[in-house]
């Protein structure tokens, strides 16, 4: 417990008028650690990832990176701190090539702001080749339009890859996927993790999340009502915290 | 590959040739190009073979079309930028017409012409900021908010200027610059050519062109990445309202004077030609090589269609159709792309 966790939220509530989204929400994700974030349909699952990923700010709590107490005003902020979403329909652009998706945002440009065209492929080409192992991805200048649901989320996760993300929030990641895809998209996660990189499942599939994630934390009406190591609990019994509370 | 070799070579070219051919259909103006390269074979070959019929390939045809290429050029390359980047704009016509009637007046009135052009263009860029601030602030379909500067602007001319006719007598030297020849070429296109390639840099090579293709392809993907989509799409607003006025310069230093009537219709024909180019209504997808080949298309069959001594409404017609095979035709590679 001495080194700090990579990202811990204190009671964070967020209201948007007289909505009540997020009530005292409190938890942490360490290093090297995959954490499912659980519950059913409007938990405040999604409200939790928009307020990481620095889109939404929390009306009264505040986040801690590194132990150090911050607030994430916007995208680039949560970026900075090293975490990244993946979103559930994949933020990628279908008409432009995976090149230039990973690079989308964050473009190699000379002083002009003109793009480096073959250093962003050759990049984009070694991270396809090492970073992570997708079938069927023989060329970065495809485009994202012509590729499978899990292909796409391979070149998402390998944008954070390549841009050193500690944290993954993979949100609703095996929604889309085949059965296939979604085995070799937990492998994945699996392999981050021995890197030393964290991910958040944010799922209500508890079988995917029970296979990959070291701990849950369950959500009900916009708070946590349980958090609880994988070694302490069973599918049953996490099943009836989504299902009951 | 080994086994392929001990095929016989005929189906190994064939299979070659075929994906020649698919590769071209897959690039972002490749169809278009085809179109336009088979149209221009079948002018020069008519034209080589019946040079007293058909005077497809005299002087003063290649003038008529250089002359006519640059207006609807510049338009369509604004437009087009603010199409891809899923933005209308509808009152490109009657900005061209607005920012050309100032000029005008204004040198009429003593100025400059190259002064007056530049404070045409910044009215263009200012108009366009409106149109997208009252867009981007009020989360208002551009299609409306710009159908509503059409109407305006064009009342505005007539307020303004009245339904006559204005005279533009600027400077020799800026004349000589806009619709003067250089090496025997229109000056107007020499200007459009550089205006293709400048675009060309900025949406394909530039890291602005990225985000423009990312705001229209994919905005919650890009305000997600980080992109500022609402500075993204301003700035193709302004650049589709200063091209509208750049268009004002070129036609009026070529006529000699503005017509207030002068720019009705021409909003749509700018978009017409980013359809034909293969351009996405719904943004994202397109290319500068497509809106050029669009404008040139355009500007060919009407050429043609008046050397057949074809009557007006055939024109009309014939890109009608055209817009609307393009569309289609654009819709079933958008529908492969996002299977």
């Amino acid at each position: 417990m001495s080194a700090p966790n990579l990202l811990e939220l204190h009671n964070i509530s967020k209201s948007f008028g007289a909505l009540t989204a997020l009530r005292d929400l409190s938890f942490h994700i360490g290093s090297s650690e995959v954490v499912g974030l659980l519950g059913d349909n409007g938990a405040g699952k999604s409200t939790t990832v928009n307020l990481i990923s620095g889109i939404y700010k929390p009306t009264s709590g505040y986040l801690s990176v590194d132990g150090e107490k911050t607030l994430f005003t916007c995208r680039s902020d949560s970026a900075d701190a090293g975490i990244e979403t993946i979103y559930q329909n994949t933020a990628l652009v279908d008409s432009l090539s995976i090149t230039r998706n990973i690079f989308m945002g964050r473009e190699r440009t000379d002083a002009f702001g003109f793009l480096k065209q073959v250093e962003m492929r050759d990049i984009a080409m070694e991270v396809l080749e090492k970073a992570v192992h997708i079938s069927g991805i023989d060329s970065p200048d495809k485009l994202v339009g012509d590729l499978s649901g899990g292909q796409k989320q391979a070149v998402a996760i390998a944008r954070a890859v390549f841009f050193k993300r500690r944290v993954l929030l993979l949100d609703e990641p095996t929604s889309a996927l085949s059965v296939r895809e979604t085995e070799a998209l937990l492998a994945q996660v699996l392999k981050l993790k021995a890197e030393g990189v964290s991910s958040v499942l944010v799922t209500h599939n508890l079988y995917h999340a029970y296979q990959v994630c070291d701990r849950f934390v369950i959500m009900s009406h916009g708070t946590k009502v349980f958090d609880v190591n994988k070694a302490d609990t069973t599918i049953s019994q996490l099943t009836e915290y989504v299902v009951l509370t | 590959m080994t086994y392929a070799m001990t095929d016989s070579a005929v189906p190994k070219s064939r299979t070659k040739k075929q994906s020649l051919l698919k590769q071209i259909m897959t690039m972002p103006a490749g169809a278009i190009l085809l179109v336009f390269a088979t149209l221009q074979i079948v002018c020069i070959v008519g034209a080589l073979a019946y040079p007293d019929d058909f005077r497809y390939l005299s002087p003063q045809n290649l003038t008529i079309l250089m002359k006519a290429i640059p207006v609807l050029g510049c338009l369509a390359l604004g437009a087009g930028i603010l199409m891809i980047a899923g933005e209308f704009d509808l009152s490109v016509g009657s900005v061209y017409t607005l920012t050309a009637v100032l000029m005008a007046s204004l040198v009429d009135g003593g100025m400059s012409a190259f002064i007056a052009a530049p404070l045409g263009i910044l009215l263009g860029v200012m108009i366009g900021l409106l149109n997208g601030t009252i867009t981007l602030r009020l989360g208002l379909p551009s299609f409306i908010v710009t159908l509503g500067g059409l109407l305006f602007w064009r009342g505005a001319v007539l307020l303004y200027n009245g339904a006559v006719q204005v005279r533009f007598d600027p400077e020799p030297a800026f004349s000589s610059l806009f619709a003067g020849t250089l090496l025997g070429i229109n000056a107007a296109f020499i200007w459009i050519v550089l205006f293709v390639v400048g675009f060309y840099l900025l949406l394909h090579r530039h890291k602005f062109g990225n985000h423009v293709f990312a705001t229209g392809g994919n905005p919650a993907a890009a305000t997600a990445i980080g992109i500022n989509t609402d500075r993204v799409k301003l700035v193709a607003f302004a650049i589709a309202g200063g091209m509208a006025a750049v268009a004002g310069i070129i036609a009026t230093a070529r006529v000699g004077s503005v017509q207030p009537g002068q720019g009705a219709g021409l909003e749509l024909q700018a978009i017409a030609a980013c359809v034909i180019g293969g351009l996405s209504l719904r943004g994202g997808r397109g290319s500068i090589i497509g809106i050029f080949l669009g404008v040139m298309l355009i500007h060919t069959i009407t050429d043609v269609l008046l050397l057949l001594r074809a009557p007006g409404f055939y024109l009309d017609m014939f890109i009608a159709t055209l817009i609307v095979i393009a569309a289609a035709f654009n819709h079933l590679i958008e529908r492969r792309g996002t299977a």
